[in-house]
């Protein structure tokens, strides 16, 4: 059986890490490309959410490659996400694809479903082996995630453009490979060192913005045309607010074993005076995110991120404008969609990053202009 | 003590309900206008292009209510109506985005019905909507719940008789039951699938029953079916109910897509919709399995009465054709079994 799996950022690092672990083949999909893109769309019903067509794309050009098993992971998001995989399925057998579907519902168990699903992938019985790669696929991810806000440092100030990135993609590779649990953490130490000789100008003029919203566009980088590059190369420091780990944390890790409260709880807390709801999705996430961005974080903007017809997003969208207004913080919101050119998007990232040092210079003289970054 | 209602979204859904708790309760209730083309423009203005057409127009209501001089206004968020059915995000923080996006001096009542929750189910959902008018006699609510209850069957009853809804709703508000359908036999059976608030809104759906019946068609939706034949329509499409107003979508077009009587069906989703692009492309997969024609209409503020009406009026004749052919067809089988008999008794 080779197994396959739908792309979320760098999730496909820790899950086919899992997957070697126990002796099963994967076939990682090609990363998100314009032809995933035409694939999904070509077979998506028209007005679905753009992470959708992404995953359906992975699933075709997988099965092209190969594959003849899917994980499909069913995360209670409670959104559409929560139908995805039963409209996958009817597609992919309508499209005459013969292929087994695994379904990770995480909304019936947290590491036991993990674990007996797993264990029905590839066919492993063992259970210390599981628990191994288990426990390997949640370090892999912690690493990846502090390893980002390093190279998010370092971008911003490097004296030549895409030098961090080099050195990051070095140790990526390392982390990648890693099986065992000293290997990984070494893989981590030496990533970290890597970015670190990055030659930079500790002075330099930066600004920081939180970037915030949908989790899928904000961690893919093909849907967000890889928005923390680009805003590292105008001189950003960016700090992102919602980061693979939260999710697993959120959705994986039981109640009783966490420490602390989770990203979406402290969320919730601090977007009270704006969304008193729930309403999926990440969308009090992303209010609550706002809300903390200027006292809290003392981020000089916040960068929102949402595909286009995300409906938990649209009503984080309507709700913001006023939270920018109440806590004097520029917000600039991005609808992420296949028609979106790359020109014109770079054009408004520039302009907001000038407004945001602009705002900076003047900060002291008159912090209470009402900004209008929409 | 008066509060306002906005004639958008659960209106249609609940109002007769509200109309019998809150009269109990000696509250009165004011209605918005009907929706207009200003109105909706109104309610566009303070939302981000993306939001659907529903929500638009009931910001344009709530603006309707304020601009009367009414400063209480009853906003639910109707979360979830069984454990795990949820409705969609826009309908859940519906009062959070208006407290967000009218910035005015205003009272908003916005009680929780959340099914999903162990707190927040339908006592609650009713406590929560008259505490902030200083009333919180848990009896007398309970009382007044019932008096919600049998002006609320009252007007189903009447639907599933086939009294048309504004009928059905005023006699529902005056107390009044009359059963007598006022569906009119018309040349073919057509039923149109969309959320309440989609169809009986005028405005939004540019009067596609007054067009269905000069076009001499007969229209049937979700409000003449029973929950019981919509959970049936669920299982004929192969599925379990998700979103809570999924009834009225995959269940009555699952149920008029098996319903020998009716001629074809007709969906109208507001661009945008989240839950509908889903449920739209099963009820379409399975209109071509089940061999009925089907007429997919997506509405926004844009979109104009002529396009409408034409392809409505194409749909509706190629209805009538079929079905006149198909009759045709079978006088012309009986015709011809009968002069088989005779060429056989002939033989003898
Ligand atoms: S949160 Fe947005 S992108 Fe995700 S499933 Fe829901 S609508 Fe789609
Ligand atoms: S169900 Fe669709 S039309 Fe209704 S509020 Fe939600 S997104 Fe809008």
């Amino acid at each position: 059986m080779k197994i396959t799996f739908p792309h979320m950022g760098r999730l496909y690092i820790a899950l086919s890490t899992a997957i070697k672990i126990l002796g099963g083949d994967v076939v990682i999909p090609p990363y998100n490309n314009k032809r995933t893109l035409e694939l999904g769309s070509l077979n998506s019903p028209e007005a679905i959410c753009f992470p959708y067509k992404l995953v359906l794309g992975n699933y075709m050009q997988a099965i092209e490659n190969g594959a003849d098993a899917v994980l499909m992971i069913d995360s209670p998001g409670i959104c559409r996400l929560g139908q995805y995989s039963s409209s996958l399925r009817t597609t992919i057998t309508d499209l005459g694809y013969n292929v087994k579907f695994i379904n990770f519902d995480l909304y019936k168990g947290k590491l036991k479903e993990l674990y007996v699903k797993f264990r029905e992938a590839t066919g492993n019985r063992n259970p210390i082996t599981l628990v191994r790669a288990i426990n390997m696929a949640l370090l892999k991810i912690n690493i990846l995630d502090d390893v980002d806000k390093i190279l998010s440092y370092y971008r911003a100030r490097e004296l030549k453009e895409g030098d961090a990135d080099k050195r990051y993609l070095k140790g990526l590779r390392e982390i990648e490979a890693a099986l065992g649990h000293k290997e990984a953490l070494n893989a981590k130490k030496n990533t970290i060192e890597y970015i670190k000789s990055t030659p930079i100008d500790p002075d330099k003029e930066i600004v920081t913005v939180d970037l915030v919203g949908e989790i899928f566009v904000v961690l893919d980088q093909f849907s967000n045309l890889d928005i923390e590059k680009e805003l590292g190369r105008l001189g950003v420091h960016v700090n992102r607010q919602i980061n693979l780990s939260d999710w697993v944390k959120a959705s994986i890790i039981p109640s009783f074993l966490r420490f602390g409260d989770t990203h979406e709880e402290k969320a919730r807390k601090s977007a009270r005076t704006f969304l008193k709801r729930d309403v999926g999705g990440d969308a009090i996430e992303s209010i609550g995110d706002v809300a903390l961005a200027g006292k809290q974080h003392s981020a000089d903007g916040v960068i929102h991120l949402l595909p286009f017809t995300c409906m938990p997003e649209i009503v984080a969208q309507n709700i913001l404008p006023n939270v920018r207004y109440q806590q004097d913080i520029p917000v600039l919101s991005l609808v992420l969609d296949e028609h979106m050119g790359r020109a014109g998007y770079i054009t408004r990232l520039e302009a907001f990053v000038d407004l945001l040092k602009r705002r900076k210079r003047q900060a002291g003289k008159s912090l209470k202009v009402a900004v209008n970054a929409g | 003590m008066k509060i306002g209602i906005p004639r958008a979204l659960s209106y249609y859904n609940y109002y007769p309900f509200w109309h019998g708790f809150f009269s109990e309760l000696g509250v009165e209730l004011v209605l918005s206008d009907k929706t207009t083309k200003k109105l909706v423009t109104e309610g566009s203005a303070l939302v981000v292009s993306e939001t659907c057409l529903p929500v638009k127009v009931y910001v344009g209501h709530v603006l309707n209510l304020l601009d009367k001089d009414i400063d209480v206004i009853y906003s639910p968020s109707i979360q979830s109506i069984a454990p795990k059915i949820y409705n969609c995000s826009k309908l859940r923080g519906l009062p959070d985005l208006i407290r967000n996006v009218v910035n005015k001096n205003f009272l908003l009542i916005e009680p929780t019905l959340d099914k999903s929750e162990p707190n927040q189910g339908f006592y609650q959902y009713l406590y929560e909507s008259v505490a902030p008018l200083g009333i919180t006699d848990k009896k007398l609510i309970k009382k007044a719940s019932k008096a919600g209850w049998e002006c609320m069957n009252n007007f189903s009853i009447m639907t599933r008789s086939g009294v048309d809804i504004p009928t059905a709703m005023r006699n529902a508000i005056n107390g009044k039951i009359s059963l007598e359908s006022t569906q009119k036999e018309g040349m073919a059976k057509v039923a149109v699938i969309s959320h309440g608030y989609n169809i009986y809104d005028e405005q939004v759906s540019m009067k596609m029953f007054k067009k269905l019946k000069q076009l001499d068609i007969e229209a049937y939706t979700s409000y003449n079916l029973t929950i019981e034949q919509m959970n049936e329509g669920i299982k004929n499409l192969d599925t379990v109910l998700y979103w809570a107003n999924e009834h009225e979508m995959t269940g009555a077009a699952g149920y008029y897509l098996k319903d020998d009587n009716i001629d074809g069906v007709i969906t109208l989703t507001a661009f945008g919709c989240g839950p509908d692009s889903l449920m739209i492309e099963r009820i379409t997969r399975y209109a071509k399995r089940f061999n009925k024609p089907l007429l997919n209409l997506t509405t926004d503020e844009h979109t104009g009465e002529a396009g409408f009406v034409t392809r409505i009026e194409a749909f509706t004749d190629m209805l009538i054709r079929k079905k006149r052919t198909s009759i045709v067809n079978s006088l012309k089988r009986q015709v011809v079994k009968k002069e088989e008999e005779k060429r056989l008794v002939g033989v003898e």
